[in-house]
């Protein structure tokens, strides 16, 4: 990884202008021409001062050689070969060579290498210098992957966490950041239920917002928003987590949420060699933790209604999940070249029936040095090609409570006292309308089994990522780049429900839609990167850039009802219903422009201060008129006092300190705008209704041109060391956020005049406003210990912890509007659907639950709440957790390595909805099944009907063996095979908790809303047990 | 070397300047904005624009949970009792029933909502189109509509005009809105059209409004809460007002008393104003979703499951006269299937539940509350749910009939002494439903006659009011405060305006 990194310095470190590329776009953009004027005449400057500097190699003779690494005698690429008091030098090429002139008078050659120890060698009459550099132990040389370069990890000052592929989580993972759970302190990854085709979500440092993004920005390969569907989990090299404001500064307003920057893997440099990488391994899932039902002999006792008959519909829903993943790359390099070009593939089954996700991606990296290295092109293209399918969520919730004496199917149902005609009409009545399925038309009450079959919904995602970059060193000291990138992204859903299916309406006659949906986010920027040692041992890096960014939406659908057959999506034009329930046909489409000037500049004094200062300016064409232009500061400053003082066992001791101002977006780009579109069909002539009908025209969204970016101040408080000659390192973080202007659909008093545009009257009962502001607090640690011997064992153990001071809303209100409180999350039906269950006030926590306090039972079971008055309830717990540790642990034992992960959160409640349903021997007892948990009263049983209270909230504390993999790499002594690797895991081995629900997992959102955390829903997708066994073969 | 680093510098800091220059216009792509509308002079457009605004009257008035709601769940004609965990919602329709509302219950909010939706949509177009004469008009009796709603919901509520501007509208007391309302009739009137087209405004409706507003006066412009003041009374007026409508307008009464809520009562003779809701093209109307129970869905052959809440109370349903064709309003009975044979069954029946699993929809309701039977009680059956009915209903919504017209004015007559007249006209309604005549009359006997005849239209609230009734007990619904018979100012609003006050007693 170590050397890796290094190689990545040298490929990825260089920035500049492009002028010529930045031109022929920035013609486009009208307003920036004054300003191109200007790059383009620092680009001239540049180049004539590159003119200059050549110049002076007129005379003199060459001296040549060879710069190989110490340890691995590999050919050393981007040493910088410099003569002693000049500003004269190269650096070497990608097999380590180098030429130079040097003019008589010249005494010593200085060959440095980021993260090597310096030498210095008198030149004398030796015309050819082969060296060896050696690391350099000492400064803990590690590449960090910054916004838009790199910097060496010894002089970052942000709170920044680098995850190298070594690290990774091991199993079978369908979304990439899944390789990141539980390794990045303050990081956040949850999913919870094993839906292959359900997204983690990712929070760093708790919620920063709930109007707009919560998500931290992904960058992969400098492409900023990348889709996270583009890369596969197996090509990626490394995770570089920018966790403060003053790190993610440098991306403006989108930067609020934290970045993670994503580094795919490279071909090797070595000259005329490549490999072909081939991992494979096959999974199986199955359903586990399963929530505890009553027999079907204990239903009938509670009062159930007997069918007669025995089902277990869980087993019946569910599958074992057989899974594969094929992975294949081949890597290579020759001469000034080298590339990357992988496969991958991954077919995976849901536990659920009917689930699938399949996933084909490829990958080809290529990087080119040209002129001796000077130039160099970097070309990344990556095209996934995702299908899935997914069944109606709450087939997951009837598999629960469904009645178990109920067949499957009508023809397994006896009647009583039924002749054989009528049940010969019974059986062929229900063949015709259900597809031969038992349906009863009770409330909320619907065959699972058949549900599954009768529903289907898929998606077709095309994510494609083109990134062209271009780097030149104008000197050994400027550096100018462009990099131009398209993102796009391509969906088409379908949905589809068959004429026999009951749930979605007896009678409709089955309904079909399609979906499409493009993406395309284009990008282009120019840079110009300056380093030099500007004083004495004062070592300055400077970065400015210009950034264009352009996003396009537009999207389709249709959907018709009234079919004779099942014809699934692919035939709307059968159905017979065009406009109506069920049916409909419209269009989308959304344009937006982002232009940014950004800089950055860097001080290492004597490697023991560090400075750094980065601005960012932006303008959005999707904030209001009023507010188009913002700027996001940053500044952090550290020093190494290990170099100063004499700090004993410590190795490195860096306090550090930073601060940033950071942005978020508006979730879309046209919510400063009033649009009208489109209301009720309107038939301007009663006789003729069809054919003078139009759409009638309303303003559905009040318009704001105000409406600008929300801030994120963050103050953060770091410490970086290292004991014992660098055995135990790791790294503490205290960090302050305050957020303002905070993004939210708000309510306004609707009828009113828009306080934000005069003349207007707001006709929605919200706007897109900045209401409100935020806080939050959190501590950050972790500590590696290296190579711990154990005996023979090689042990590496790595603990990381966060304890989260739960984000507070310290005002809700904008001009006149102000909002003491926001009140969100309603159970559902039955019966619980005006009751919202968690109060987001100001002065308090987002994400406190509010009821009745439950006191006890009565003889009889029924409740004793505090009260049924909804201004008494109280305050019942947060669904927020207030801390997370992960516990990493690698061992080495000759040739078997064994890693697993203990992974926990703390402090957060959980609703169990299952609970709050379906656990009472009430008046429903005869119809749903009833669940007992182990956290369910049953002496005596509820016999009340399910209010809400805090009885139905769980702690959701957890410690869970996320994942565990033992390997063992066969020594081998082939020409043609390099690495040959046998391995077997598992995930989810076991779960400490005393949460009775289907996963204990944070829930950061409900739906997506980020107001209601906590609730686990009667949808939640089974948990899966995952057993995996694969095998990794090099081929040289 | 130094100068190039000061340049860079410079041209840094000069490109970041700039940067807070560049503009970006917002492309449009789908939708369109207030600039493409404004001075249009294309006929049909203005036409859709005025439309569009009718269609936030059409809006939620016919769904659960708003304006329908709360003035018939809180009547003593209607209830959505709690079956077992069914219904519960919080507790909210219960403290409906018996009015013990919170202020923070969400269906007040979703009604003031309406109201005020329709006033931002009309004094949007009133700004966009101040020169369009008759336009201007019939909006602006459109949005005395909206405030005879509010005047009668929540009283004291802002007065917005399209010239306002900026900030947070003023609250006005209920006089002042009186004083609007008769305000916006009397300047506008007469520029109204005097065609017969049901689903807009036209002169005779805006007289309607006016006899409305005065038939309240009592009520409306009392300085006590829920006790109507006799010396406010303006009953002269508003049969002035009705007797322009007679005279003058083109309505008379249907024949049968159910073609004014048939599927295609659009014809109807007697509907003067209705909501053209549509189960294609203008949904939101649903009443069979609301009443019927689970089961009945094989009744009506409905595409989605009926919700099995609003039930009628029964000693309204054993109020009618056993020949009064009315009393068909309320589906009582077994159920049967689409067939009219088989009967539908209840395989969730209560044990308790006399009627067993054969779904029988009795007028005794055992409770109220938790566990209601869920078949007890009969149900909306006044419009008419042709078989394989949408979720939406194409049935028109009558906010104005004809047949209110003979009943106020009845009630002006009766209010003057003028009894013979007032039995004359109570009789012409009681005899198009079979129902016998009346020989005396009473407040009691007009009050009932209306509820007979105007039940499930989002009249019964209003009415219990005037005649004094509203605060007192029926079934389980204890005696409530005056200050009851205005709804509070919604927990939202109050919070989104720092003009508005709380009503009084909240």
């Amino acid at each position: 990884m170590l050397k890796i990194a290094k190689y990545k310095l040298n490929i990825h470190f260089r920035f500049g202008i492009n002028y010529i590329n930045n031109f022929v776009f920035f013609k486009t953009t009208n307003p920036m021409r004054n300003y191109l004027q200007k790059l383009k005449a620092l680009a001239l400057m540049s180049v004539l001062m590159l003119v200059g500097i050549a110049s002076a190699f007129a005379q003199g003779r060459e001296v040549t050689g060879t710069i190989l690494d110490a340890t691995l005698k590999d050919p050393l690429p981007g040493v910088t070969v410099l003569v002693k008091g000049t500003t004269r030098g190269t650096t070497t090429d990608l097999d380590g060579k180098f030429r130079l002139e040097v003019q008589p008078g010249d005494g010593t050659l200085v060959f440095s290498f980021v993260g090597f120890t310096p030498q210095e060698v008198a030149i004398g009459n030796q015309s050819v210098f082969n060296m060896e550099l050696a690391e350099d132990i000492q400064s803990l040389q590690e590449a960090i992957v910054i916004g838009y370069g790199t910097q060496d990890k010894k002089e970052i000052t942000s709170a920044v966490t680098n995850v190298g592929s070594e690290q990774f989580n091991r199993g079978n993972f369908t979304n990439p950041t899944q390789l990141l759970q539980g390794k990045v302190a303050g990081l956040s990854v949850t999913r919870a239920g094993g839906n292959p085709n359900s997204q983690p979500t990712l929070r760093l440092r708790g919620i920063s917002s709930f109007g707009a993004n919560q998500s931290p920005l992904i960058v992969l390969d400098g492409v900023i928003g990348a889709s996270i569907d583009a890369v596969d989990p197996n090509d990626i090299e490394s995770f570089d987590v920018l966790k403060d404001a003053s790190a993610a500064a440098i991306y403006g307003t989108r930067g609020a949420a934290g970045v993670i920057l994503i580094t795919t893997k490279k071909g090797s440099s070595k000259k005329g060699v490549s490999n072909v990488t081939i991992n494979t391994f096959g999974a199986a899932e199955m359903a586990t933790n399963l929530i505890p039902i009553l027999s079907p002999s204990e239903f009938v006792a509670r009062g159930g209604t007997d069918f007669g008959s025995s089902t277990d519909w869980r087993k019946e829903v569910t599958q074992t999940a057989l899974n594969g993943t094929v992975n294949a790359s081949v890597t290579g390099g020759f001469e000034n070249t080298n590339y990357l070009a992988s496969v991958n593939y991954r077919n995976n089954d849901g536990i659920v029936k009917g689930t699938n996700r399949e996933t084909l991606n490829t990958r080809f990296n290529l990087n080119h040095g040209a002129l001796q290295n000077r130039l160099r092109m970097n070309l990344g293209l990556a095209f996934t090609q995702t299908n899935t399918k997914d069944v109606n969520g709450e087939a997951v919730r009837y598999a629960t409570i469904y009645n178990p004496t109920a067949p499957i199917f009508e023809r397994d149902f006896v009647g009583t006292g039924e002749s054989a005609g009528d049940r010969d009409i019974r059986i062929a009545n229900a063949d015709r309308t259900f597809g031969g399925y038992f349906q009863r038309p009770l409330f909320d009450y619907f065959n699972p089994v058949a549900m599954i079959n009768q529903q289907q919904f898929t998606n077709d995602i095309k994510s494609a990522i083109y990134s062209y970059r271009l780097e030149y060193d104008l000197s050994d000291k400027f550096t100018i780049a462009t990099q131009f990138s398209e993102d796009r992204l391509n969906v088409n859903s379908t949905e589809f429900f068959s004429w026999q299916d009951f749930n979605s309406g007896f009678g409709r006659s089955g309904s079909a839609g399609q979906n499409l949906f493009n993406r395309t986010t284009s990008i282009l920027n120019g840079t110009i990167r300056f380093e030099d040692e500007i004083f004495d041992r004062m070592n300055f890096t400077f970065l400015g850039g210009a950034e264009s960014q352009n996003f396009k939406e537009n999207g389709f659908s249709a959907s018709s009802s009234r079919y004779l057959f099942d014809q699934g999506a692919n035939n709307l034009g059968a159905g017979g219903l065009r406009f109506g329930p069920g049916t409909g046909m419209g269009s989308f489409a959304t344009k937006a422009v982002l232009n940014s000037l950004f800089g950055r500049a860097n001080f290492n004094y004597n490697n023991t201060y560090f400075f750094s200062a980065s601005v960012r300016s932006e303008t959005y064409s999707g904030f209001g008129k009023e507010n188009q232009t913002g700027v996001f500061p940053a500044v952090t400053a550290g020093a190494d006092l290990t170099q100063v003082l004499d700090m004993g066992p410590f190795s490195q001791f860096k306090p550090r300190a930073s601060f940033g101002i950071v942005g978020q977006l508006p979730p879309s780009p046209t919510l400063a705008l009033g649009i009208f579109g489109n209301g009720n069909r309107i038939p301007l002539n009663l006789a003729e209704p069809i054919n003078s009908v139009f759409v009638g025209v309303n303003q559905l969204s009040n318009p704001n041109p105000q409406l600008k970016w929300e801030t994120l101040q963050e103050l953060n408080f770091g410490l970086d060391y290292a004991l014992l000659n660098g055995k135990i390192t790791g790294t503490m973080d205290y960090w302050r956020r305050d957020i303002s202007d905070l993004l939210f659909n708000t309510q306004v008093p609707v009828g009113a005049p828009n306080e934000f545009l005069p003349g207007n009257f707001y006709t929605a009962n919200t706007i897109w406003a900045n209401i409100a502001d935020l806080s939050s607090a959190g501590f950050e640690f972790l500590l590696n210990v290296n190579n711990v011997k154990l005996g023979a064992v090689t042990w590496n153990p790595s603990v990381n912890f966060t304890i989260y001071k739960r984000t507070t809303i310290d005002r809700i209100g904008v001009g006149s509007i102000s909002l003491p409180e926001i009140r969100q999350a309603t159970p559902g039906s039955p019966g619980q659907n005006n009751n919202e269950i968690v109060w987001n006030r100001v002065g308090e926590e987002i994400g406190n639950f509010y009821g009745p306090k439950f006191l006890g039972l009565t003889e009889n079971g029924e409740y004793i709440l505090s009260t049924e008055r909804p201004e008494e309830f109280e305050k019942l717990g947060n669904g927020l957790p207030t801390g997370d540790f992960g516990f990493s642990n690698s061992f080495t034992y000759k040739n078997w390595d064994l890693n697993f992960l203990l992974r926990g959160s703390w402090g957060h409640m959980i609703y169990n909805s299952f609970r709050g349903f379906y656990e009472n021997a009430d008046g429903a007892s005869n119809t749903w099944n009833s669940v007992v948990t182990k956290n369910t009263p049953t002496n005596p049983l509820v016999t009340s009907t399910p209010t809400f209270s805090d009885l139905y909230l769980e702690k959701g504390d957890f410690i869970r063996l996320d994942n565990l993999q033992l390997g063992y790499n066969l020594p081998v002594k082939s020409a043609s095979i390099s690495n040959f690797r046998l391995y077997a895991g598992v995930q989810n081995l076991f779960t400490i908790t005393q949460f009775s629900g289907v996963d204990p997992e944070v829930r950061w959102t409900d739906g997506g809303n980020p107001l209601a955390p906590g609730i686990e829903r009667r949808n939640t997708y089974f948990v899966p047990r995952t057993w995996t066994a694969g095998l990794t073969f090099t081929l040289k | 070397m130094l100068r190039s680093i000061k340049s860079l510098f410079v041209g840094g800091l000069l490109a970041v300047t700039m940067g807070s220059c560049w503009e970006l216009e917002q492309e449009v792509l789908t939708g369109v904005t207030q600039d493409d509308l404004a001075n249009s002079q294309r006929p049909e457009l203005i036409e859709v624009l005025k439309q569009s605004a009718y269609a936030a009257v059409v809006g939620n008035w016919g769904g659960h949970g708003g304006m329908w709601s709360i003035n018939e769940v809180s009547s003593d004609q209607l209830a959505i009792p709690q079956k077992g965990a069914d219904w519960e919602d919080g507790g909210i329709w219960l403290r409906n029933h018996r009015h013990t509302w919170a202020v923070g219950d969400g269906a007040y909010n979703g009604a003031w909502q309406y109201c005020f939706r329709i006033v931002g949509e009309t004094n949007l177009l009133l700004q966009q189109y101040p020169d369009v004469e008759a336009l201007g008009a019939e909006l602006r009796i459109l949005r005395a509509l909206s405030y005879l709603w509010l005047i009668d919901n929540f009283g004291n509520v802002p007065i917005i005009v399209e010239t306002d501007r900026g900030g947070s509208p003023a609250q006005s007391t209920r006089a002042e809105v009186f004083a609007f309302i008769e305000r916006s009739i009397k300047d506008n009137v007469a520029l109204l059209p005097k065609t017969n087209v049901k689903t807009n405004l036209n002169f005779w409706t805006a007289h309607m409004i006016l006899a409305k507003l005065y038939l309240n006066a009592e009520v409306y412009l009392s300085t006590t809460t829920g006790v109507p003041d006799p010396s406010k009374a303006r009953w002269a007026d508003a049969e002035a007002a009705l007797n322009v409508i007679i005279n003058e307008g083109p309505y008379s009464l249907a024949p049968a008393f159910f073609q004014n809520f048939s599927a295609t009562n659009a014809n109807s003779p007697e509907n003067m104003f209705t909501l053209p809701y549509d189960a294609n093209n203008a949904g939101g109307f649903n009443i069979h979703q609301m009443t019927f129970h689970y089961s009945n869905q094989a009744t009506f052959n409905l595409v989605d499951q009926p919700w099995n809440g609003y039930t009628a109370l029964e000693e309204f349903y054993n109020s009618f006269e056993t020949t009064d064709i009315r009393k068909g309003s309320l589906r009582e009975g077994i159920q049967f299937r689409s067939d009219g044979v088989t009967p539908v069954t209840d395989l969730s029946a209560e044990a308790g539940d006399p009627d067993g699993q054969v779904l029988n929809f009795t007028p005794r309701i055992n409770q109220l509350a938790p566990n209601a039977f869920r078949q007890a009680g009969t149900r909306i059956n006044k419009f008419e749910i042709p078989l394989g009915s949408a979720p939406s209903l194409n049935n028109d919504f009558p906010i104005f009939r004809y047949g209110d017209v003979i009943l106020m004015k009845a009630e002006c007559a009766f209010r003057l002494g003028r009894t013979a007249d007032a039995i004359s006209l109570v009789n012409q309604i009681r005899s198009r439903s079979s129902a016998p005549a009346l020989t005396t009359i009473t407040a009691d006997l007009l009050l009932a006659e209306r509820g007979k005849e105007f039940f499930a239209e989002g009249q019964r609230r209003s009415d219990l009011i005037r005649f004094g009734k509203y605060t007192g007990t029926w079934w389980e619904k204890p005696a409530s405060q005056n200050f009851r018979t205005l709804f509070p100012i919604p927990l939202n609003q109050l919070q989104a305006n720092p003009n508005l006050t709380q009503n009084p007693g909240y």
